[in-house]
């Protein structure tokens, strides 16, 4: 760590840890509602579950990427972040909202309230008051690190990162607006969450995995931004329309689906840019880092990003499939691989890079860390394919036999069954993880020749 | 090829195709022929307006893929005809 | 076509004329039409006598016509390059200037073309043909748009290297044009 303000990712970190362990607890309660409906039905029903569930993901995201961006930009530019105080503040702020939807959610407080109660358009359910809090929040985290980019040197991964973030932050004002038109609302509702993890959360995955990649391997700058751009310039050109592919049902005109389809089917290049950046650099770097962990998931995130996003996003894409599969367990069997590859992986990548580093120490517990990715990443496989299996048939029997949906989910019981069971894998792959990150002793497996050798000769950096 | 002997080429092509839908021929032959004039067309854009005849191997990777779509629009021409 | 000599390898990935930036956009907008004209030619064989009779509210002439245009166009913008690398920046802005204006006459037929579909009644709905020919001739007519603006922009700026990269622009909408001009306008 050379900039003391470095430190304040830590606290961010730290924050999205504990939330990212709420987020896969609450899921495998979700997950066991599927195996047994009546389950807590009167204590916590399924949709407060699930809503804290997606919820705590995006909040624990977003944490880690501004973590990431307090982390990676004195770096970059070369001097103090603009004010810790008000990153500090940041982060109160959204803790506060966090803490006050949890509560508001788990206790169904000021049903009806539009300032205090929490609203039914799914993943931006939270009362305006949050809503307000985030854009509070997001606007000083713009003004704090955009001070300290403009004060400082200009790098590729700096302006990427900024777009993304200033993208970001200007779309969920959207969450504001909520026409009564359903159509409308509709429209909008797709600028929020969705155009994020398909154009502004990518340009900050390429931003942070080109600054995981320029440290893991020393590959040139230059060779680097080349690739950013490049992928970057892929990511907007497609993701922007491939929205489109929202747009099939919800009563937009049907030119939609020809431009939905054509552009969210482009949306595969920029992750398999991703995917051959990682693997290219990697293959030519320089260096080598005795953050074994912190590489593993780098390259793991471009992967099942290209797979979950990519593969699994394109199965389902085209009008004339969708037409059949819109909101089946496919699209569940996407939205899982997909949020894992791209932007949780991507987020422990950073974390099992810069936790060490912050902490002021070697890379300790990596053998656990490594065993807590394959854990995990094997259990979001299982997962995703006991899904797509789930989502096939019910494609078939419901949509193409017109058997009515509870009878449908009473066939699709063993799969669920299944799913919890790579979901417990997850979870205590996440819990090995969260050990293995936050409470360091000593690498559990005594270092071999190599890589002492490297430890000694290559400090972390 | 110059830009002007392109340009002389392009033109001439383009009254040809829009004579030979004029002329009224319709069918599978048509469309193919159609579709070949349009083909020698983008060739010539490629190589010699955006001067990739400068770069074989970007010329002969955007030939190869401009070759495949061709290809792919003349079997959905004589398709469309045979249905 | 070329005398130069072959190379191989990494150094040909940064060979391409102009800015590497310019040719993924270039890539992604021939895969994007691409992929639209093929859509439409596979539509087409589930209705093939539907498509024609809509295809007949066209004019193939007019049409011809602005081929020609663009083509002329895009001659024009090619020799404003050649200018430039010969440093005659009053040639290369007359060039410029008459190749933005036949790409305006272009946009004048296309809009007298859209007016006359409008009177008729016809609109993207009319029949999934009309669909992809608004859809491709209006993506393409934003484009022609587009290229405009940046044939004005590497025209104050006139540098070999900015009309490399404006001209390169401009050739994509060519190209994009004589593929799109013959499968929606001509096949029959």
């Amino acid at each position: 760590m050379k900039y003391p303000t470095q430190k304040i990712a830590l606290m961010y970190f730290a924050v999205a840890l504990g939330l990212f362990a709420v987020q896969v607890s609450m899921g495998l309660l979700i997950g066991w509602i599927y195996v047994s409906p009546n389950f807590l039905s009167e204590v916590l029903p399924f949709n407060i579950g699930r809503m804290l569930h997606t919820n705590s993901l995006v909040v624990w995201l977003l944490l880690g990427f501004f973590g990431a961006a307090y982390y990676l930009i004195p770096e970059e530019s070369e001097r103090d972040i603009h004010s810790p105080f008000l990153a500090y503040l940041q982060l109160g702020i959204l803790v506060l909202g966090t803490l006050g939807v949890v509560v508001t959610y788990l206790f169904s407080l000021f049903k009806g309230s539009l300032l205090f109660g929490f609203s039914g358009r799914e993943f931006i359910e939270q009362p305006i008051w949050v809503k307000i809090g985030i854009a509070v929040a997001a606007v000083i985290f713009l003004y704090n690190i955009s001070m300290t980019v403009l004060k400082g040197r200009k790098t590729a991964i700096t302006n990427i990162l900024l777009l993304g973030l200033w993208l970001m932050v200007l779309l969920f004002l959207f969450a504001f607006y909520n026409p009564a038109n359903l159509a409308l609302d509709k429209q909008y509702w797709w600028f929020v969450i969705h155009l994020w993890v398909e154009a502004t959360w990518e340009l900050v995955m390429a931003s942070i995995l080109a600054f995981l990649v320029l440290k893991l391997t020393g590959v040139d700058r230059e060779v680097i931004e080349k690739w950013l751009y490049i992928i970057v310039a892929l990511a907007l050109f497609s993701g922007i329309l491939g929205t489109g592919h929202h747009y099939y049902w919800i009563g937009m005109p049907p030119y939609w689906q020809w431009i939905g389809n054509i552009f969210s089917s482009l949306e595969v290049a920029p992750l398999f840019a991703m995917m051959a950046f990682t693997f290219v650099m990697v293959w030519k770097g320089r260096r080598d880092h005795p953050n074994k962990a912190a590489l593993l998931w780098s390259l793991g995130c471009s992967v099942v990003a290209f797979f979950g996003a990519g593969v699994w996003g394109f199965l389902h894409t085209l009008h004339g499939i969708n037409y059949y599969t819109h909101g089946t367990q496919i699209t569940a069997a996407h939205g899982h691989l997909a949020f894992y590859g791209a932007y949780v992986m991507l987020n422990l990548a950073m974390f099992s890079y810069a936790m060490p580093i912050l902490r002021n120490r070697d890379p300790y517990n990596q053998v656990l860390n490594m065993g807590a990715f394959w854990l995990m990443t094997a259990g979001m496989a299982f997962m995703t394919f006991t899904l797509t299996f789930a989502g096939t048939i019910q494609t078939h029997m419901q949509r193409v036999e017109g058997v009515d949906y509870m009878s449908v989910q009473d066939q699709l019981w063993i799969f669920y069954v299944m799913r919890f069971g790579s979901g417990v894998a997850v979870v205590i792959g996440a819990y090995i993880l969260i050990y293995a990150l936050a409470f360091p002793r000593r690498e559990v497996v005594k270092a071999g020749p190599v890589q002492s050798h490297k430890s000694a000769e290559t400090p972390a950096e | 090829m110059t830009a002007t002997q392109g340009w002389l080429v392009l033109v001439a092509l383009s009254v040809g195709s829009t004579l030979l839908a004029w002329s009224g021929s319709t069918g599978a032959v048509a469309a193919v022929a159609i579709l070949a004039l349009a083909w020698v067309k983008a060739q010539i854009v490629l190589n010699v307006y955006l001067g990739l005849s400068q770069v074989p191997a970007w010329s002969r990777g955007f030939a190869f893929v401009l070759g495949l779509f061709m290809l792919g629009a003349m079997g959905l021409a004589v398709a469309a005809g045979a249905v | 076509m070329s005398d130069s000599d072959e190379s191989g390898g990494e150094s040909d990935f940064y060979a391409l004329p102009g800015d590497l930036m310019m040719w993924i956009l270039i890539i992604s907008e021939l895969l994007v039409f691409g992929a639209g004209l093929l859509a439409f030619m596979a539509m087409r064989v589930t209705d093939p006598a539907g498509f024609t009779a809509a295809q007949g509210h066209l004019n193939a002439t007019a049409a011809g016509i602005n081929t020609v245009v663009l083509v002329t166009s895009g001659w024009l913008a090619a020799l404003a390059l050649k200018a430039s690398e010969a440093g005659q920046v009053a040639r290369v802005r007359l060039l410029l200037a008459a190749a933005a204006s036949l790409g305006m006459l272009f946009l004048w037929i296309k809009g007298m073309e859209y007016a006359g579909k409008a009177a008729e009644g016809i609109n993207f709905e009319t029949h999934t043909f009309f669909t992809f020919y608004f859809l491709l001739t209006g993506f393409h007519a934003l484009h022609v748009l587009a290229g405009i603006v940046i044939l004005a922009l590497v025209g104050w700026k006139a540098s070999p290297r900015n009309l490399e990269v404006g001209t390169a622009f401009w050739h994509m909408v060519d190209l994009v044009w004589v593929l799109l001009f013959p499968i929606i306008y001509l096949l029959r």
